[in-house]
């Protein structure tokens, strides 16, 4: 019993790993193709499936995200793939990323690239369909390389017509040769710029005075705009036509003045063109300055004399 | 009518086919032997673990180790793990396990049934009231039957695990990396349709082991006959399974 209790054991130990294994593998592989995860369907349309299969990878940024879930034909122009993207990746990817056909590798298997694109747009949503871009295949590069062969013939007989025209021809030799020109050139293109810049920042000056001046700001603009400034204008104007006249008046006044004096009559008309009356006044002040001289000897001597000593020399103590 | 080889192999086909629908037959009706069908799940599954598993191991590291140049060759020697997984998981395992079990336990049936038969243990259990067949054969198809696809899965395994350290004895390829790369290789459409048919080789080992045993004649030298044409025949029908799974999953398109 015991014997058998063990067998019953060690088979039961077989039978579970087996069934273990069974369902890991099973596991893993389901995993592998997005069984198990929450998905979303998503779709695109191809000119050409070029050989996608169901269980193909879909990728995004070059990480699978999905698989294809199935390929078939809409019209004799349209083959549409529908795909399975895990949900988790789709807050990555926009409503404007473009799906193409690539392969994994030089010649590995067939897979859909997922490649976003810079513009702003939302995230996918289930059942959206992607543009799709497409990829060139071999055949097509060689026939776009032909004609490009084709044109870079033409373009080389011409060249060679060019530079040989050329090559014949001194003077567009000299000119490019010529370096001050070149300088030169090269100023009048600074003093354009200066200028230009110059002329848009007075512009500006410019642009900024109107606008003040519109708003009424400054003497323009009070001149131009207040109203109640042109009033006064007015009244000052006839003030000033009043002033005027009189001004008029007076200067008539001033000229019989005027007149008076240079025929000498009255005290300034003696004083300024009476010659005695000067040669008069030139003799007192000579007495006068006499006067004074003796005067001041006058005085030395009083300071030398007994009496009045004492207080000078005081005076001279206080200065000190 | 028929030539006589010609003869002889319908008679042997024609009989086979009968005590294989027989089984089916008496095995699904009461009563059942469930302590002697657990002992033959014992021998078969457990004690056939160690043999498969160093073969699955063995057939494991060297295919990888052959494969190599060529795809070295192709400058496609990371293809390696992927190669080598589906072609061990679709085939080889299966049908090396299946092959090794044919030889083990084919040939052990067909000696111990034989045996039985010719020193009369089978006509003696008649007399006594139990039913032979039952006891005797339908346990041991059934053992076989449920085990060969547990060994084969199990051997999946070890021959995988012997792939990786092939794929480490010359280039480097990480643990995780390569079970990534096995795991992104193979489909259900590999592993279901492999481990289905291995239930068809069970059933044939267990079917042809005891047919030859059962029907042994001609004393001791039949039993040896018996042994040898079971694992002969039973070698021989997992691959004629083998080619009509492989023509029934390629026109379901399992590939």
């Amino acid at each position: 019993m015991i014997k058998d209790l063990s067998r019953n054991v060690k088979l039961g130990i077989f039978v579970f790993a087996g069934t273990i294994f069974f369902i890991g593998v099973l596991y893993m592989i389901g995993s592998k193709r997005n069984l198990f995860s929450s998905n979303i369907l998503i779709s695109a349309k191809f000119y050409n499936a070029d050989g996608l299969m169901s269980g193909n990878s879909v990728r995004f940024a070059g990480i699978n995200i999905g698989t294809v879930k199935n390929v078939e034909i809409i019209n004799d122009t349209t083959v549409l793939v529908q795909m399975v993207i895990e949900n988790k990746v789709t807050t990555h990817i926009k409503k404007n990323s473009i799906a193409s056909i690539g392969t994994d590798g030089l010649m590995g298997n067939k897979l859909v690239n997922i490649g976003s694109v810079s513009a702003a747009a939302e995230t996918i949503e289930e059942g959206d369909e992607l543009k799709t871009f497409k990829a060139i295949s071999a055949a097509e590069m060689m026939q776009t390389l032909s004609a490009t062969n084709e044109n870079i013939k033409i373009i080389t007989e011409d060249l060679k017509q060019i530079s040989s025209k050329l090559n014949k021809n001194n003077s567009l030799w000299n000119f490019l040769a010529d370096t001050t020109l070149t300088e030169n050139l090269r100023q009048t293109i600074v003093s354009i710029k200066l200028t230009g810049d110059r002329t848009a920042y007075v512009a500006g000056d410019l642009k900024q005075l109107m606008a003040g001046v519109k708003e009424g700001k400054g003497t323009l603009g009070a001149l131009l705009m207040d109203t109640s400034l042109s009033k006064n204008l007015s009244q000052s104007v006839v003030n000033i036509k009043l002033v005027s006249n009189d001004l008029a008046i007076v200067s008539g006044d001033l000229s019989n003045i005027t007149k008076g004096i240079k025929n000498g009559e009255g005290a300034v008309g003696t004083l300024l063109m009476d010659t005695t009356f000067v040669h008069n006044m030139n003799k007192s002040m000579e007495n006068l300055n006499t006067g004074t001289k003796g005067f001041s000897e006058n005085m030395e001597a009083l300071k030398h004399s007994i009496f009045l000593r004492k207080y000078f020399k005081k005076q001279a103590k206080d200065k000190k | 009518m028929l030539p006589k080889v010609l003869n002889n192999f319908f008679d042997e086909m024609g009989s086979i086919s009968r005590f294989g629908f027989r089984f089916f037959k008496e095995g699904f009706v009461p009563r059942y032997e469930f302590r002697e069908m657990i002992r033959q799940c014992y021998y078969v599954g457990y004690r056939s673990l160690p043999l498969v598993g160093l073969t699955a191991f063995i057939m494991g590291l060297v295919i990888t180790i052959q494969s190599r140049p060529t795809l070295v060759e192709f400058g496609a020697e990371d293809w390696l793990p992927k190669m080598v997984s589906v072609s061990l998981l679709r085939e080889i395992t299966p049908v090396i396990t299946a092959l090794i079990c044919a030889g083990k336990i084919g040939s052990g049936m067909g000696a111990e049934l034989g045996s039985m038969k010719v020193t009369e243990q089978i006509d003696a259990m008649e007399v006594s009231g139990t039913n032979p067949f039952k006891y005797l054969v339908v346990t041991r198809v059934f053992a076989t039957t449920l085990m060969i696809p547990l060994l084969a899965i199990l051997g999946d395994a070890i021959s995988l695990y012997g792939a990786y350290l092939g794929c480490n004895i010359r280039g480097v390829v990480s643990w995780q990396l390569y079970w990534n790369q096995v795991f992104e290789t193979i489909t259900y459409g590999d592993l279901i349709p492999s481990v289905l048919k291995t239930f068809f080789f069970g059933y044939a080992i267990g079917v042809i082991g005891c047919f030859k045993g059962y029907y042994s004649s001609k004393g001791t030298e039949g039993v040896g006959q018996s042994a040898n044409s079971a694992v002969v025949l039973s070698s021989l029908l997992i691959f004629i399974i083998d080619l009509l799974a492989v023509q029934i999953i390629d026109i379901l398109n399992l590939t």
